[in-house]
């Protein structure tokens, strides 16, 4: 496998927005790349939004963009299911071991999806987080790169991944694939590994775990997508009753040295933007509260907050709430805590509380090589500033490759 | 009149327990909503914070916000930054309490000040009377009241010889409250030093 | 020319269709020489004998009747030869029972791609290439120099146009900066003297100091930069890095700038820092005891006279400075009045130690600041008016962008009201400066594209893009530099830049019609096209990023691709089998953009959303290459019908090629006049704003717009064409 790359490659670790958008530029600029990505599908956690903040236009038209320029570059290389497991050396010579999960599914796979009708186990959703289940052979979501389905390990050697095989007429179900380990060279490194949100559980006092209609703001984000698991019904997971009072709590995890220390950059906008998918949904009628230390609507994003300040379906308050509490009867969650302007105490009952959770690095930069970090696996960022920081990454790189090449000719 | 000139908050800093803290505050406000006694408050404990940053010298030595305090930790637990909210609280009532500006009718600051002189005449707590000096503390006839209404569970006590009457007459003493008041006045006079007391 | 098909019978297609009827239609009506079906024309064999196709029988053309353009793109991959395909798949079994419905649907789908394909080049690169690789950097502050030594660093050529007589820009005018590594606790050094140092030992950049741009012509590969000394040099690409002024603290009358001494911005605070530390007060040289620091001064402001955004780095430099007062003497009082501190990421840390280092933070609003000192402000914790008297007071201003002329209204003088001088004076026809996107600021649009710059090959890096600080506009840079030596290398192999990159395509022009009518030179939403003194058209190749809005403008259809022109989608629309009236089976034409809509309803297919059998479905590059003709050929043919599918458009619009489907939404206004005079109902073209999400809606959609096609009758234009 040594031969898919050498010390002029750059491997590029992770295939979210920030990976795709370092392959591909330094693809572009004629460099040959390999990108490796831990799960089956390229596009990462922004596949995963409904849609992005200030524009509140769809992440994945970005992505069917990167896309096309993946299928018409032949110096990108992807795989999926494959993670690094170590890195050595140094600049202009790595040595990257990677473990390769099984798909059980070959480049035969057409997509026609017999396999997810034949199987009858289901298994949680992970890119709905969890809020649905979904067949145990299937394709992650409709813009899923490379589009072929993945039979989940939980099924290999059972009666269904049977079923799966033989509903395939294209011989694409692969029950003989192993784990596979290999060693790749590398010329430069970029990770790319992204964020992962903030253990909410952790957040003792906002009873998420405890409380059925507490969730995270990623979770919303699901809620709000018409193909997210309650096509697009904003509805609290108690009883699936409407959700349109809506309190949405910044600081969820983030600016808190109970929990991360750093401010995650990207929630107060994405709360903004969530009260304005309430505003859609519920119109005159929705009710939208923000929670707040700061608001950090940072250069022109402070025209979006001026929009959603003059929406009078939105209240904000300065406050980080104490506590969350349920109220039985209802499943109404009630809010306690203080509006620090001027002191004003409040018992706030809600449908729903949204906790604007924060940002996590997903995977420790490795330790003994050096690696040029990108997007959010360098700094807390939201979508435009990891592209920013992943084209100049790729830059870092090509002049790693570059001074090599130069040096060998 | 100009605010926010730093004197207050650098004399708390000074003088108060862990005033240094005070600084730290980014007014969340998380702790006063924490707060069990929250309804109770004239000041939260961030309001206080800012207050002091403002210089509000008088209206924060003489509010009886930080006597409420029951030091439940509510607040410390979840305190973004961290701050030993209950310790500064403790810590302005004390000094208030000894520049002699906090309120006088103040329960738990009269409680204290009764606690403390029976504590320290014989180096421990005479739990007699102590109680009979917090019943009577409103005057004879609410005392009676008070010790009318407790009557069952003083009985009680007795018969399970959990409180002496001779204690009244008799108390019990350390076997060096002598002593004892030595090293209080040695802790004070250190404390005192380090706060800036004169006495 | 030789032509092949090749139809395959997987995924439901053999089940649900009378392929052999397709291998005829492809044969006798398609005159495709070479016919074949195959029944898993993806796998490995199929792809073989498509291979050989190509190799042994000398195909040229191919035609793929199997899965959506946007599947299988590896296996079907044939960069030598043009290839045309007919979605079966998820245009036609995923979407339609079987039935005849569906059969007339491929048939048609089979002629259209046949039609297609006779009409396709496999494009080859255009002859505008121009080789220099060499990259411009217009200005010399610190997101200049890093974008200059971080493309030598790559092994490009820089050459960095500073209209100073010194480089460093802003930075150098700072004490010390804010700090961008762990601990984030202190101020630390600016790093400009050894930035400026290791810019100018380096042997890849050139310096023209005290200098600026007088004239920019040419494409990428081939820019001749003519300097204000009158020397001209050629190259590749432009970074912009000219940086921001200050907004004029003279503007805010209420804060008696100008009125004391001591009532500075931050960058008179910064000057007062480097002259003395502890700092001095100007008036009468004391040291400073007490100083305000008053945040958003000018910013944020909603009553329109003064800057509506923040500019994001105000907060952590007005930390940083208070720290430069209490690191030298703790005594000191430093108040932040601040309604929103913004120090995201590990900013935080910085706002902490600031805290720790006794700075006081205080939200609130600030009414005035009187030449004495008084700041008068509403406390807004402790819900009272109240004032500081200090003796100095640091205003945060905010960051004007130095973008040049505004090319849609040059006279606009800019935030600080002065006179606009143009930055580049780029001679393109649709102006001297790169086109804003707001406040002045010449950022992308796009979220998922920070450099998606609407002049090709130039792109602007550091606070001309978006407010920012030296951290960010540090990043901004390099990533700046690395978009400007793409841009170079797609120069020289005549391919497009995002979003179509790498395609070879160009737009050929037949300059004999051409009626210097000088729509396509306007309506460029990249400025590619300029004009000859006879006003005719030129093409700058290396400019163009082929959405083919030109095409779509010409009335006289002089402009086409070799892979996409007025006739390839002409020829599609004409080869659908259209029933006459008798059959009552109408027909509706769909242009759907290939980038959003055309996806949605390929997902559709992928989750079986069933839609109305009537449509045809031809993917476009853009809405805005939809030539009328297309529509009136299309009425005229009998079409019962016609949708256009596009993006957003408006201010958060959506098309990656700036104006598309507003174009198109303008130009099919006009449609009415066609209709009325072919007596048709203004019902027949409809343009709907589609997204990538509306896989749901679109079906939806279009069978309403069946419904309205039947509600309304067909075409009475049917059998006249």
């Amino acid at each position: 496998m040594r031969d898919i790359a050498t010390s002029q490659t750059i491997l590029v670790v992770g295939g979210g927005v920030s990976g795709m958008t370092a392959a591909l530029e330094a693809a572009e600029c004629g460099k040959q790349v390999l990108l490796v990505e831990k799960s089956p599908t390229l596009g990462g956690r922004t596949a995963l939004l409904y849609r992005y903040f200030p524009k509140l236009c769809h992440p994945t038209c970005g992505l069917e963009i990167n896309l096309r320029r993946l299928k018409g570059n032949r110096n990108v290389r992807v795989m999926t299911m494959a993670e690094v497991v170590r890195v050595e050396g140094r600049r202009g010579d790595y040595s990257v071991t990677l473990r390769v999960a099984p798909r059980f599914v070959n480049e035969n796979c057409t997509a026609c999806g017999a396999c997810a009708e034949a199987v009858g186990a289901e298994i949680p959703n992970p890119w709905n987080y969890n809020l649905n289940r979904m067949k145990a052979a299937y394709l992650p979501h409709a813009m899923a790169y490379p589009q072929r389905y993945v039979l989940d390990a939980s099924i290999a050697g059972t009666p269904d991944a049977e079923k799966a095989r033989t509903a395939c007429k294209y011989g694409a179900i692969d029950l003989e694939m192993k784990e596979q380990t290999l060693t790749v060279s590398a010329g430069a490194v970029v990770w790319a590994t992204g964020w992962k949100p903030y253990d909410a559980a952790k957040i003792q006092p906002y009873g998420y775990g405890r409380y059925a209609n507490v969730i995270t703001s990623v979770e919303f984000e699901r809620l709000a997508d018409p193909h997210g698991p309650t096509g697009g019904r904003i509805v609290r997971p108690s009883d699936g009753k409407e959700a349109k009072n809506i309190a949405f709590i910044q600081c969820a995890g983030s600016r808190d040295e109970n929990h991360l220390r750093h401010c995650s950059r990207i929630c107060c906008m994405a709360s903004l933007k969530h009260t304005q998918f309430v505003r859609e949904a519920y119109g005159e009628a929705a009710r939208s509260t923000i929670y707040y230390i700061d608001i950090r609507a940072i250069d022109r994003f402070e025209d979006f907050y001026r929009k959603v300040r003059a929406d009078r379906t939105v209240k904000f308050v300065k406050s980080k709430p104490a506590r969350i509490a349920e109220d039985r009867a209802s499943g109404d969650v009630v809010l306690h805590g203080v509006d620090t302007e001027g002191y004003h105490r409040y018992a706030a009952q809600h449908d729903l509380a949204v906790l604007a959770i924060g940002m996590e690095t997903a995977v420790p930069l490795p330790q003994d090589a050096e690696v040029f970090p990108a997007g959010c696996a360098a700094d807390a960022l939201d979508v435009n500033r990891s592209v920013q920081s992943s084209t100049a990454a790729a830059l870092r790189a090509i002049q790693v490759v570059n001074r090599a090449a130069r040096a060998e000719s | 009149m100009s605010a926010y000139q730093g004197d207050f908050l650098k004399e708390v800093e000074a003088r108060v327990e862990e005033g240094e803290w005070v600084k730290m505050c980014m007014q969340c406000g998380v702790c006063a909503g924490s707060c069990p006694f929250g309804p109770h408050w004239e000041h939260s404990p961030q309001k206080i914070f800012m207050m002091i940053r403002a210089g509000k010298r008088e209206e924060v030595l003489t509010s009886d916000a930080m006597w409420m305090c029951t030091s439940c930790y509510n607040c410390v637990v979840r305190c973004p930054r961290k701050l030993p909210i209950t310790q500064i609280m403790h810590g302005l009532a004390t000094y208030a309490h000894r520049l002699g500006l906090a309120p006088k009718m103040q329960p738990t600051r009269r409680f204290s000040v009764t606690f403390w002189s029976n504590l320290t005449r014989t180096g421990r707590v005479n739990e007699l009377k102590l109680v009979l000096q917090v019943y009577f503390r409103n005057g004879f006839a609410a005392g009676l009241k008070e010790f009318w209404n407790m009557r069952r569970v003083g009985l009680r006590l007795l018969a399970a010889k959990r409180m002496n009457p001779f204690e009244l007459v008799f108390p019990h003493r350390c076997k060096d409250a002598k002593g004892i008041q030595r090293m209080l006045a040695k802790a004070c006079e250190i404390e005192n030093r380090k706060r800036g007391f004169s006495q | 020319m030789k032509t092949a098909a090749y139809l395959c019978g997987g995924c439901g297609i053999a089940e649900q269709l009378d392929t052999a009827r397709l291998a005829a239609i492809a044969e006798r009506e398609g005159k495709v020489d070479l016919v074949r079906e195959h029944p898993f024309l993806c796998s490995a064999e199929g792809v073989q004998a498509i291979r050989e196709g190509i190799d042994k029988d000398g195909a040229t053309h191919v035609m793929l009747a199997a899965c959506s353009r946007r599947a299988k793109t590896e296996a079907f991959y044939f960069p030598d030869v043009a290839v045309a395909r007919a979605n079966l798949r998820e245009g036609v079994v995923w979407i339609q029972e079987k039935g005849e419905a569906a059969q007339e649907m491929a048939d048609d789908y089979v002629r259209m791609a046949c039609a297609e394909l006779k009409r396709m080049q496999v494009p080859k690169a255009g002859p505008d290439t121009g080789k220099s690789k060499r990259v411009l950097v217009v200005g010399g502050g610190i997101s200049g120099l890093t974008a200059a030594l971080e493309a030598a660093e790559a092994g490009y050529e820089a050459l960095i146009v500073e209209k100073e007589a010194a480089l460093g820009g802003w930075a150098a005018r700072l004490h010390r900066r804010i700090p961008e590594r762990a601990p984030f606790k202190d101020p630390a050094e600016t790093g400009v003297p050894a930035l400026v140092d290791a810019v100018t030992r380096n042997s890849r950049i050139k310096l023209q100091l005290g200098t600026t741009v007088a004239q920019t012509a040419g494409a990428p590969g081939r820019f001749r930069v003519t300097l204000s000394n009158g020397r001209t040099e050629e190259v590749g690409a432009i970074v912009q890095a000219s940086g921001f002024s200050l907004y004029d603290a003279a503007r805010l009358a209420e804060f008696s700038y100008g009125k004391s001494p001591d009532i500075v911005d931050q960058a008179g605070l910064e000057a007062l820092a480097k002259k003395s530390i502890p700092i001095r007060r100007p008036s009468d040289n004391k040291e400073v005891k007490q100083v305000v620091f008053v945040q958003c001064a000018g910013q944020r402001d909603d009553s329109g006279k003064h800057l509506p955004y923040c500019s994001g780095h105000c907060c952590a430099t007005s930390m940083k400075q208070a720290m430069y007062f209490k690191d030298a003497n703790p005594a000191v009082d430093t108040v932040v009045i601040y309604t929103d501190l913004r120090v995201p990421g590990n900013g935080e840390d910085f706002y902490r130690s600031a805290q720790a280092k006794g700075v006081t933070f205080t939200k609130g609003k600030v009414s005035a600041v009187e030449a004495d000192g008084a700041v008068k402000f509403r406390d807004l914790i402790l819900d009272e008016d109240t004032q500081i008297k200090a003796d100095l007071v640091v205003l945060a201003t905010g960051q004007v962008p130095n973008s040049g002329v505004n090319i849609d209204n040059p006279d606009e003088p800019d935030a600080n009201g002065a006179k606009p001088i143009s930055i580049l004076n780029l001679e393109y026809r649709q102006g001297s400066d790169l086109p804003r996107l707001a406040h002045g600021f010449s950022d992308s649009h796009f979220i998922c594209f920070p450099y998606e710059t609407r002049r090709t090959g130039i792109y602007t890096a550091g606070p001309v893009r978006r407010p920012m600080d030296i951290a960010q506009a540090v990043e901004d840079a390099t990533g700046a530099a690395l978009k400007a030596i793409q841009a170079t290398e797609n120069a020289a192999l005549g391919r497009a830049a995002h979003p179509r990159s790498g395609d070879l395509s160009f737009p050929l022009v037949r300059l004999d019609g051409c009626t210097q009518c000088k729509r396509c030179t306007v309506e460029c939403p990249f400025g590619a096209i300029d004009e000859d003194e006879k006003r005719y058209p030129v093409f700058n190749e290396s400019r163009c990023r082929r959405c083919s809005t030109c095409m779509g403008a010409c009335p006289v259809r002089v402009i086409s691709f070799e892979n996409y022109s007025v006739d390839s989608v002409g020829a599609q629309i004409k080869a659908v089998g259209i029933p006459d009236e008798t059959e009552e089976k109408p027909r509706i034409l769909i242009l759907a953009c290939e980038n959003d809509a055309y996806p949605a309803l390929d997902m559709a297919g992928l989750q079986r959303v069933k839609y109305s059998a009537a449509v045809r479905v031809i993917p476009v590059r853009c809405l805005g290459s939809v030539n009328q003709v297309w529509v009136t050929d299309a009425l005229n043919a009998g079409y019962d019908g016609i949708m256009l599918l596009g993006c957003k458009h408006g201010d958060d619009y959506q098309c990656h090629f700036v104006r598309g489907s507003a174009l198109a939404a303008e130009r099919m206004s006009k449609i009415d006049d066609t209709l009325k005079q072919l007596a048709l109902e203004n019902e027949r073209v409809i343009t709907c704003e589609a997204a990538i999400t509306d896989i749901a809606r679109l079906p939806r959609l279009i069978d309403e717009y069946a419904q309205t096609i039947e509600r309304i009758g067909l075409s009475p234009l049917k059998g006249f064409a």
